[in-house]
């Protein structure tokens, strides 16, 4: 987990400096009156590298997958949420006895 | 949906906060994202962080939700004082929520004042007429006074509206199980299938309904559906390889004697069922084995 998060801001540093990287040619190229036609290599790679640490990171940080088989033995549905929104009181359970100490004490 | 691994999460941290490991606050959370109904303990425990006022301090905003959620595990367990104290300190931090209001008309609910919980309904619907909880609220408080004609009613009006409601479909099919008109709760679970199609549940159901109502062709379509049920959850519902085996034999009876290419396929898959169970037997209850394939053999299923 360590890692991969330090992976992740490594990742997204690298491309806030492509970012950077980029504007300030830009700027440049302003000045020497150019055409700007594609960022320069050096930035490329950068963008490239960035893009493989945030997708290491990405894979890593989040641990285990989960299955997307229904009938995988993770996910298979057990049972259904009993119907709170229904829930109703008067039923067999209040014959039970509870406890009496329980108490709200403010 | 509480899907496997969940259950058995639920379960280790119940024994565990039972057996007074920590982690209350957790399993409260759990019961609470599961919509498990776990009252008494919800009760016992969600108090014993609400008296302990550094450890509701710790909770920061979720304190609200806590007394919320120990409000109506009161009242389902029927502790009148406790469910009242915690609406109290509720309407006190929020005057005029509805949210709150709800809960009031439920402790009326609970001391089956049902004139007055009526009277607080419609004054909470009067501001917001199309509110899901409340209406909601009065098909509870129908079938709790044993009427479940009324309640079908309020039920299908409530899904005239909020038709993608699906667990107010499954409340309907359940209340028309209840009064056994199995057409309509049929009708229902269709409904819910159209709506989940991966929910193995809503296949058995579906499938027990129309086992119950009868006649090779519901039956044939129960097989479906119960072949469907092992599909999704991996022949891992015993309750659908036993639906499976009665299928095949009731089949078999009503086709006998009737054109023989019919029953070519049927017993095959129901064997293959009784099989099935049986193996499962041999590995989770291995005592109740003999009395299983006791069964199978009077049913003609396996030799």
């Amino acid at each position: 987990m360590g890692i991969g998060v330090f992976v992740g801001v490594l990742g997204g540093l690298l491309l806030a400096h492509a970012a950077y990287s980029t504007v300030q040619y830009r700027g440049m190229l302003k000045i020497m009156e150019e055409e700007f036609s594609g960022p320069p290599p050096n930035v490329i790679i950068e963008l490239l590298l960035g893009l493989a640490l945030c997708a290491i990171a990405g894979l890593a940080v989040p641990e285990k997958f989960h299955s997307i088989l229904p009938y995988s033995e993770e996910n298979r549905v057990v049972s259904l949420p009993a119907n709170l929104d229904f829930m109703i009181f008067n039923h067999r359970g209040r014959a039970l006895p509870f406890d009496p100490e329980l108490k709200l004490k403010t | 949906m509480v899907g496997a691994a969940e259950e058995a999460r639920l379960n280790r941290l119940e024994s565990q906060v039972d057996n007074g490991g920590g982690g209350a606050w957790e399993y409260l959370c759990l019961v609470q994202k599961l919509g498990a109904r776990r009252s008494e303990k919800v009760l016992k425990h969600g108090l014993s962080i609400l008296n302990d006022p550094r450890a509701r301090s710790r909770l920061g905003v979720e304190e609200w939700t806590l007394y919320e959620q120990v409000a109506i595990a009161a009242l389902d367990c029927q502790q009148i004082d406790v469910a009242k104290e915690c609406i109290a300190a509720l309407s006190m931090k929020f005057p005029g929520s509805i949210r709150v209001g709800k809960l009031e008309g439920m402790l009326l609910e609970a001391k089956e004042a049902w004139a007055d919980a009526e009277k607080a309904y419609a004054r909470l619907l009067e501001d917001s007429p199309l509110d899901q909880v409340i209406l909601k609220r009065k098909v509870a408080m129908a079938k709790a006074q044993g009427n479940p004609a009324a309640a079908v009613e309020y039920l299908n009006k409530y899904l005239e509206i909020f038709m993608a409601d699906h667990d107010a479909w499954r409340e309907l099919a359940e209340i028309y199980v209840n009064l056994q008109m199995y057409k309509q709760a049929a009708y229902c679970y269709e409904e819910l299938i159209l709506c989940q199609p991966i929910v193995p549940l809503y296949h058995l159901a579906y499938a027990d309904v129309l086992y119950t109502m009868g006649g090779l062709e519901n039956i044939q379509t129960a097989k479906k559906y119960y072949a469907s049920t092992v599909n999704l959850t991996g022949g891992k519902n015993t309750r659908a390889l036993y639906g499976l085996c009665l299928c095949g034999v009731v089949i078999g009876q009503l086709t006998k004697g009737r054109n023989k290419d019919e029953k070519a396929e049927s017993p095959d898959m129901s064997s293959l069922a009784a099989k099935a169970l049986l193996k499962d037997y041999k590995e989770r209850s291995p005592e109740k084995l003999s009395l299983v394939t006791t069964m199978m053999k009077n049913m003609k299923l396996i030799s």
